[in-house]
């Protein structure tokens, strides 16, 4: 691992030289609300010590609502145009947090390393420069260190950093990530500083329990309960007794990657393809035309969630578990059925 | 020779000729604007492609023409918005095919077995290309049984291919109906009813079933009470799908996707699922 340092009041200046090649996204905090929102910024206006952004990044590359294609049918000659649109601009990730890129790490293997590559998906992704952020302190809603996501980066990062002291570590996980850091004229770090960085990860994951409040989850024994299918329904429907179909948690999940695909018409008489975020807490989402819907009681659609996120089956997808941890779920959930809850209520086999 | 799926963007189609089946079903015969994809479009019986009607949307149908020897085309019944636009179209008009998706029948695996085929309803459309498939190489098979019930006489399928089949040498074709009319001289009665009148083999057997779900159940449970084993049953599964390559994920079912580890599944895998059908 080839590593460099930058001085604190300077680390900006990495974003800005991305700013020179790539769109730079990063984390800002809203004064209003308060929250942070991973967007498209200034980068010196990024706050590298914001929390979690509210919205993980993956609308960076599997956007809300997307056109695919574009296309004309003239009935009278009947003339065919169609036209794809896959395109997108490069874009620089930076101050990604690790669950964040854990995220992106399941969807790059779900949709780039399946029998079928995802075009749309691809041309996002294949320009992109990811620089991480090493959470020093865990927020309150964190369990990455529950589902192997975090404190800090270890795959997948083109440049992660690292507070420590007056300086942050520059790790580079690319030749792209170590170029960046040789062109900007960054001082070499020397070994010492991965004793340093190893200290300031372990003291990380030390305080999840005096900071990470919020969430708990011992998923490992609930994985082999939701692989094998042993969990008793009634404790299902307590779970989906609580759910308001609402799809906060998919949509907020930075690995969750259901999509709805619609054709609508303009005014000009050109329709388009549009791809849409979807959620299985939807009870259409399973339902056909004519109006079977094999899935249609709300804790089976639950049920399906949580396989997604615990199920073995589905790491083999990943190469990793589904949940990376981030607590977004049990934060936006107006039930009370986020994972950890979940994970919880499987356990102690809560039902009604 | 090179085969094609296409997988992202759908590629032309014409409608050359449209055939009325039955009641809201009907047959499209289709042909490919871009000459090459007339010989790189090869498919396997039991797969499926995904349709567009422009300016209504995309659904999944499966296939019912012989990989060998016939004509391209889908037959579709009118259920919902998109296919009800597709029902108005006319020949000349356009549509687009991505595809074909899915695993399809394993017939490396069947060779030389008898087989039979269930069929319910509309059930006969998805299996028509596995039964063409076998009549056109009747001789690598033992016993084939064709069994198709429907509701009324009007309303059995293919009606066409039906009498070819009755009249094949080598097939053995029974056809039933629910509810008779008048002038109905063949049989009445579920399609199960006929089991022991077509005195169905056992030993090295397989079986080929699609209907709506309760025929499913019924004739599955009978042809398992005459031993044929669950592994030996296959059918093919229907979900809303969106994509077609296993990324919407709308198809799942169980640990597995009908668009990419189905829609052909055995009735072992089936039980294993876990899910209506």
């Amino acid at each position: 691992m080839i590593m460099f340092l930058i001085k604190k009041s300077d680390v900006l200046e990495i974003a800005k030289e991305l700013g020179k090649e790539y769109q730079v996204l990063g984390p800002v905090v809203d004064t209003d609300s308060g929250q942070t929102f991973f967007e498209k910024t200034e980068p010196e206006l990024i706050q590298l010590k914001a929390p979690i952004p509210s919205v993980p990044p993956k609308y960076t590359v599997f956007p809300q609502i997307e056109t695919l294609m574009r296309y004309r049918y003239d009935r009278e000659s009947k003339a065919v145009e169609i036209r794809e649109l896959y395109e997108a601009k490069p874009k620089a990730l930076f101050g990604l947090r690790s669950c964040d890129l854990s995220g992106l790490l399941c969807l790059d293997r779900f949709f780039l390393g399946q029998e079928f590559v995802d075009e749309a998906y691809r041309v996002h992704r294949k320009k992109m420069f990811i620089v991480t952020n090493t959470c020093v302190t865990p927020f309150k809603n964190c369990f990455c260190v529950c589902t192997d996501s975090g404190p800090a980066a270890e795959e997948g990062y083109d440049l992660n950093l690292t507070e420590l002291d007056d300086v942050y570590l520059v790790e580079a996980g690319s030749d792209k990530g170590r170029e960046l850091a040789e062109r900007m004229g960054l001082e070499k770090a020397d070994e010492s500083y991965a004793v340093k960085k190893k200290e300031a990860v372990d003291k990380s994951v030390s305080l999840f329990e005096e900071f990470a409040t919020d969430s708990k989850a011992w998923i490992s024994r609930v994985m082999n309960r939701v692989t094998t299918g042993f969990i008793r329904e009634d404790v299902w429907e307590y779970i989906g007794d609580q759910c308001f179909e609402c799809g906060a948690c998919t949509f907020v999940c930075p690995s969750c990657s259901c999509f709805n695909i619609v054709d609508v018409n303009n005014a000009d008489g050109s329709s388009e393809r549009l791809r849409t975020w979807d959620s299985c807490s939807y009870e259409g989402y399973s339902r056909m035309a004519g109006g079977h819907n094999p899935r249609k009681p709300v804790e089976d659609r639950r049920n399906k969630r949580f396989f997604c996120k615990l199920s073995y089956s589905q790491m083999k997808k990943y190469l990793r578990p589904g949940c990376v941890g981030c607590g977004r779920c049990a934060w936006v959930c107006p039930g009370n059925i986020g994972l950890p809850k979940v994970v919880e209520y499987v356990r102690r086999e809560t039902h009604k | 020779m090179k085969v094609t799926t296409i997988v992202n963007v759908p590629e032309v189609v014409t409608i050359d000729e449209i055939r009325e089946e039955i009641k809201d079903v009907k047959t499209f015969y289709l042909s490919f604007d871009k000459k090459e994809y007339q010989d790189t479009f090869k498919i396997r019986s039991g797969q499926f492609v995904m349709c567009t009607v422009f300016g209504s949307g995309e659904f999944a149908v499966s296939l019912p023409p012989s990989p060998e020897n016939d004509r391209f085309h889908l037959t579709v019944k009118k259920v919902g918005k998109v296919t009800t636009a597709l029902h108005e179209l006319e020949p000349g008009d356009k549509l687009g095919i991505r595809g074909p998706f899915g695993n399809g029948f394993p017939f490396e695996e069947i060779k030389g077995k008898n087989v039979i085929y269930v069929a319910g309803g509309i059930g006969l459309i998805p299996l028509r290309s596995s039964i063409v498939h076998v009549l056109q190489h009747k001789e690598e098979f033992g016993r084939v049984i064709v069994m198709h019930g429907a509701q009324t006489p009007e309303a059995l399928m293919y009606k066409d291919n039906l009498k070819e089949w009755q009249n094949f040498d080598g097939f053995e074709t029974y056809i039933t109906v629910d509810n008779p009319t008048p002038d109905w001289t063949g049989e009445t009665g579920f399609v199960h009813t006929l089991f022991d009148k077509a005195n169905l083999p056992v030993e090295n057997t397989v079986a080929f079933v699609c209907g709506p779900p309760i025929m499913f159940n019924t004739v599955i449970g009978e042809l398992m009470k005459r031993g044929i084993s669950d592994e030996s049953i296959y059918s093919t599964l229907e979900r809303h799908m969106k994509c077609g390559v296993g990324k919407c994920q709308h198809c799942a079912i169980g640990r597995t996707l009908v668009c990419t580890d189905g829609p052909v599944y055995t009735f072992r895998q089936i039980k294993t699922l876990g899910e209506e059908i």
